[in-house]
């Protein structure tokens, strides 16, 4: 086998920090294999990635030492637009790529800058945008595809310019349930071309495909493997801020011999060697909600864009209680954020009515209904300007008029709650994507409203942040907050929301109780999403447990004990 | 607000060569500027409407509505105060307004309304790289092209992050409605700082993925849409000149469509 990346003692610092981002990298991708490389985030998947083509050190400077080869290339030594001919990159942030007037004119850039003429361009863009499942819309403007649509038209674009390297970084994070599916199904197609495919990704579900694993903790490569070396070893993964695969982690927790990787495997592996006692799944006790004052509700609300053809929001009539845990779940365009939008009237109904504890949103001040409902932003550089963390979270309680002593008592509240204590004086831009979400929440928080919104809180973390995020929000709910989540992580909904609402072209498909909602996976591959793995196995085993540690407490009452068969 | 103004449809408009609608535009500039008579503009602009119909891009100008109304609006409000004439409507304080003067601030009310359609019905038919290739077949650098068709992409991504950041901050109980003047700084931060940042990223973000498609301003690339100058383009090109043509002769030799003489 001929290797096609060779990284050679590679390390690398950005200017200006201390900390390196990359530590002694060594290691070979041979020539057509698959490579996931995972880690935490900031553990330098992104710089790995940047490293091949040689961004860093090109573009992204700092102190390079060591060498990448990538087919035969130094990458250092050549300009980014020279290591396009070998490495084809798709950037973290698919939406700022995407530069072109309409699909074909996209897939086009990358070999207009090669210089292919037109009548082979026309064939590349016939056969790739068959492949991404775009050749329906090439004409179509690209502000106006969906999450997934775009990422596979970055891909796509990329995937055209045939370069014997393939890079993606996190193509799946910030996509919607079905998109992820189509753009995973993509990758393993592509494991059949002869082309050397490096991917990051978050998420162990997604690693299973894959020739081999890297794991990187801190800049450092910890651990190379195949997946079923690597991802069997929960423990090792979790501290590389991965969560483990729901499939090993419940194996292992009940003691069960086998390591199965994906839910099949693992339903298969409990009927062979009869795990379980065959149970009916009618018969398992679903929780059910406890509503308390009605809060927030809408009658029988519409809403349509200004330029919009269709109601983005047909009909809504929805009530939410003080003290609800809420997911609101569905694809991209599904209208979750339209909605959310309405509850503290940033939006306003173009028919029906939207009442914050009895009273429609009009007849509110502004600051009145910020104090009500506080609602947070997908990405935290959206609303951070000041230069101390202190003052970020100042800025809402301040402008409400909130007198000084109570508003140094929020403030460290808030700070307390985020786990940001200590971080008053530190510069907002300098702390890390997780940290700046947190000041967001901070800010948000300080105002003490009653109701939270936070729409998409955990994107751009990992897993550790995610559950770290989510873990506060819990104890916010305990104080008696409400909380609105706006997800398409699945687990993240499945082990913290109470309640789930589940949304597709601006209807509320169903609504009620989270363990009933993730019960019906008709109904949830109707909004285009599926359950976790984990979920998938306690549908098909018959529990009532959304969690892992309930599921293992529920399963320890009834297993047949190991060794007995 | 929505800033893209590309309107993708087939016609005859949308088919021509992109350096023949920067051409035509460019001439359609210049009839503007032969007349300062309200009458003679109106018929120009009216010219461009019904350009605009056959396009069938009349709704990317109503985007811009308030914009040509407050165009329109300034010029009549203001142009009377600084030009003279001879027929007197009215004195105060040694301000006076004519009839010519408030006929001018008509013509270039009209006129700026003019400069603003036709220059969006080069956007409206025209796609960006349409455009970026037109400019560089008429001998503009690659750099300057390629700079002039960037801005024109991020104007609406800019305006999106824009809003987003108003809504960010409104949420947070920003009031941008409040009439207290001594306010508005304090307003300002909140908002141009995110703003500022957002696009700093942005851009950089943006030059990195233009690289690595292999993307080099210097080097020689070509081009998907190969635009073709056709008959057509001549057609319209002589039409334009013939008519550039006619209005000089109107206003040089026959003294037509002026108010003011002397003036643009």
């Amino acid at each position: 086998m001929t290797s096609s990346i060779v990284f050679d003692h590679l390390s690398f610092s950005y200017q200006n920090t201390t900390a390196p981002a990359l530590q002694d990298i060594s290691g070979e991708m041979t020539r057509g294999s698959f490579t996931m490389v995972m880690g935490h985030s900031g553990a330098g998947k992104s710089t790995l990635c940047c490293a091949i083509n040689g961004l860093v050190p090109r573009f992204l400077r700092g102190d390079y030492a060591g060498r990448v080869m990538v087919e035969g290339m130094e990458a250092a030594k050549n300009s980014v637009p020279d290591m396009a001919r070998v490495v084809g990159i798709v950037l973290q942030d698919f939406e700022a790529q995407l530069f072109s007037t309409n699909v074909e004119l996209e897939m086009a850039f990358g070999l207009e800058n090669q210089c292919l003429p037109r009548t082979d361009m026309e064939e590349r863009i016939n056969i790739y945008s068959q492949m991404v499942g775009l050749k329906e819309l090439l004409r179509r403007d690209t502000a106006t595809l969906s999450g997934g649509q775009k990422q596979r038209l970055a891909i796509g674009s990329v995937l055209a310019m045939e370069t014997p390297v393939l890079v993606m970084d996190e193509p799946t994070t910030d996509i919607d349930p079905e998109g992820r599916r189509h753009i995973l199904s993509l990758i393993r197609r592509l494991r059949t071309r002869e082309r050397t495919l490096v991917v990051t990704d978050l998420d162990a579900e997604a690693a299973v495909q894959a020739d081999q694993i890297w794991l990187l903790k801190d800049g450092q490569l910890l651990a190379k493997g195949p997946p079923v070396e690597i991802l069997t070893d929960s423990s090792l993964i979790e501290s590389c801020g991965i969560r483990p695969l729901a499939t090993v982690a419940l194996f292992q927790a009940m003691n069960w011999p086998g390591q199965p990787l994906t839910v099949e495997a693992a339903a298969a592996e409990i009927e062979n060697r009869r795990l379980l006692c065959p149970r009916r799944p009618e018969c398992r006790t679903i929780s059910v909600l406890a509503p308390g004052k009605v809060i927030l509700e809408t009658r029988n609300l519409s809403y349509r864009y200004p330029a919009g053809a269709i109601n983005a929001l047909n009909e809504i009539d929805l009530t939410i209680h003080e003290g609800d845990f809420v997911a609101m779940l569905g694809q991209n365009g599904s209208g979750k954020t339209t909605l959310a939008k309405h509850f503290n009237g940033l939006l306003k109904p173009t028919a029906g009515n939207m009442l914050v504890r009895g009273r429609p949103v009009n007849n509110y001040r502004r600051h009145e209904l910020a104090r009500e409902v506080g609602y947070i932003f997908q990405n935290p550089d959206h609303q951070i300007f000041a230069p101390t963390v202190r003052e970020e979270v100042a800025f809402g309680p301040r402008i409400l008029g909130m007198d000084r002593k109570a508003l140094e008592r929020n403030i460290a509240e808030a700070l307390d709650a985020t786990g940001l204590s200590g971080f008053e004086d530190k510069n907002p831009f300098l702390l890390n994507r997780g940290e700046r979400q947190r000041v967001a929440v901070a800010s948000i928080l300080a105002v003490k409203p009653a109701v939270i919104i936070l729409d998409e809180p955990t994107t751009g973390l990992d897993y550790v942040h995610q559950r770290d995020t989510m873990e506060m929000l819990k104890r916010l709910n305990q104080l008696g907050h409400t909380i609105i989540v706006i997800t398409h992580a699945m687990w993240i909904a499945e082990a913290y929301a109470k309640r789930s609402i589940l949304m597709k072209e601006g209807r509320i498909l169903l609504d009620g109780p989270t363990s009933m909602v993730f019960s019906d996976e008709a109904m949830l591959a109707a909004a285009s999403l599926a359950p976790s793995d984990l979920i998938r196995l306690r549908n098909r085993l018959g529990l009532a447990a959304m969690t892992l540690t309930d599921m293992v407490k529920e399963l320890k009452s009834e297993a047949v004990p190991p060794g007995s068969f | 607000m929505n800033l893209t103004f590309y309107n993708d449809e087939a016609t005859w408009l949308h088919r021509l060569d992109p350096r023949t609608k920067i051409g035509g535009v460019l001439l359609i500039f210049v009839i503007c500027l032969c007349f300062n008579h309200p009458l003679f503009i109106t018929v120009i602009l009216t010219g461009v409407l019904a350009i605009f119909t056959t396009a069938k891009s009349i709704k990317v100008l109503w985007k811009l509505r308030f914009l040509l109304v407050l165009l329109f609006v300034f010029s009549v409000v203001l142009w009377p105060f600084f030009i003279k004439g001879k027929t007197i409507l009215f004195q105060w304080h040694g301000l006076e307004v004519s009839s010519e003067s408030l006929l001018y601030g008509f013509a270039m009310g009209l006129r700026l309304m003019t400069f603003v359609s036709a220059g969006l019905l080069l956007l409206a038919t025209t796609k960006n790289e349409e455009i970026t290739n037109g400019l560089i077949r008429l001998g503009i650098p690659y750099p300057v092209a390629f700079a002039l068709a960037t801005a024109i992409r991020l104007a609406p991504t800019f305006a999106d992050a824009g809003t987003t950041i108003v809504q960010a901050q409104v949420s947070r109980g920003l009031d941008l409605d409040s009439k207290n003047i001594f306010g508005r700084f304090k307003r300002f931060a909140p908002l141009a700082i995110p703003i500022f940042i957002s696009a700093m990223r942005y851009t950089n973000f943006l030059a990195m993925a233009l690289e690595s498609k292999g993307f080099q301003p210097d080097a020689p690339r070509t081009s998907y849409y190969e635009p073709q100058i056709t008959g057509r383009d001549w057609l319209v090109l002589g039409f334009l000149t013939l008519t550039l043509a006619a209005c000089l002769y109107m206003r040089l030799s026959l003294h037509w469509g002026i108010i003011i003489s002397g003036r643009l």
